[in-house]
């Protein structure tokens, strides 16, 4: 069995994930306060921001096809929501065993996590559309429009903590809360979430080009078939 | 520390599985 490019990206993606759950458990000290479930922040918070970027690969490919009408672009777009709502629901779901553990409850109607809900929602509504909706032109404006709009809850996701009082801690990077080791486990694996985010949006692009390629295989056929003139008796 | 558990093998068998999910439907479409 011959192994494609986008095999052996995955293949480099996935040991690089390897390395940091490595880094994870055997490196990143213990936290003194919370102990070992404070693992969870260096996922938690990298799928956070693997998120944000596939989101703004949805508003760039939005934008671009409402200017080119690329379906490229649209392409694109549709590969970055998908890839982004799996990687919001890692972080709420881990988010909110974490908050079992130091809060005593699964989940608090606070901004941050509530505005992380709804941009879960938003994806999701955008991917339902877009599984929903007829293929074509239509489909995909409507999808632009909707991902183009989206994205003002990213902003509002990554500011809740500062902007309104919340349970959930605010920045801990920019306040420099954490010890070095720390960090340096924290950007690491934040470079291996991005990354794998990546490898998995080109996975995800390449799919959606080759049902887009049968579309238009199996389109004029449905027309030719249905133009076909009824047998003269 | 159970939670931890939990918390990355949930990580890991959505990432993973959406991986394995992804690449198997791209198999598919490049073999028809």
């Amino acid at each position: 069995m011959k192994v494609n490019r986008y095999e052996k990206a995955a293949a480099g993606a996935v040991a690089l994930m390897l390395v940091a759950f490595a880094a994870i458990f055997f490196y990143a000290p213990t936290d003194w306060l919370q102990g070992a479930v404070q693992r969870i922040f260096y996922l938690h918070v990298s799928s956070a921001i693997a998120a944000y970027g596939c989101f703004t690969v949805v508003l760039l490919g939005g934008l671009v096809f409402l200017r080119n009408e690329s379906y490229a672009a649209d392409r694109w777009a549709r590969a970055g929501a998908l890839v982004g709502v799996i990687f919001t629901t890692v972080t709420l779901v881990m988010g909110s065993l974490w908050a079992k553990k130091v809060w005593g409850q699964f989940w608090v109607w606070d901004a941050r996590l509530t505005s992380t809900l709804v941009l879960w929602i938003i994806y999701a509504g955008y991917l339902l559309v877009r599984r929903l909706a007829e293929p074509g032109r239509q489909a995909a404006r409507i999808g632009a429009l909707v991902g183009i709009f989206g994205f003002v809850d990213v902003p509002v996701v990554h500011f809740s903590v500062t902007w309104w009082v919340t349970q959930h801690p605010g920045p801990v990077i920019v306040n420099d809360a954490l010890p070095p080791e720390m960090l340096a486990t924290f950007l690491f694996t934040m470079f291996c979430t991005i990354v794998f985010a990546a490898v998995l949006v080109v996975i995800r692009y390449r799919i959606e080009t080759l049902r887009d390629a049968k579309q238009v295989l199996v389109e004029p056929a449905k027309v030719v078939s249905a133009r076909q003139p009824e047998p003269v008796p | 520390m159970s939670y931890l558990v939990i918390a990355y093998a949930f990580a890991v068998a959505l990432l993973g599985g959406f991986l394995i999910w992804s690449l198997r439907t791209l198999r598919d479409l490049d073999r028809r």
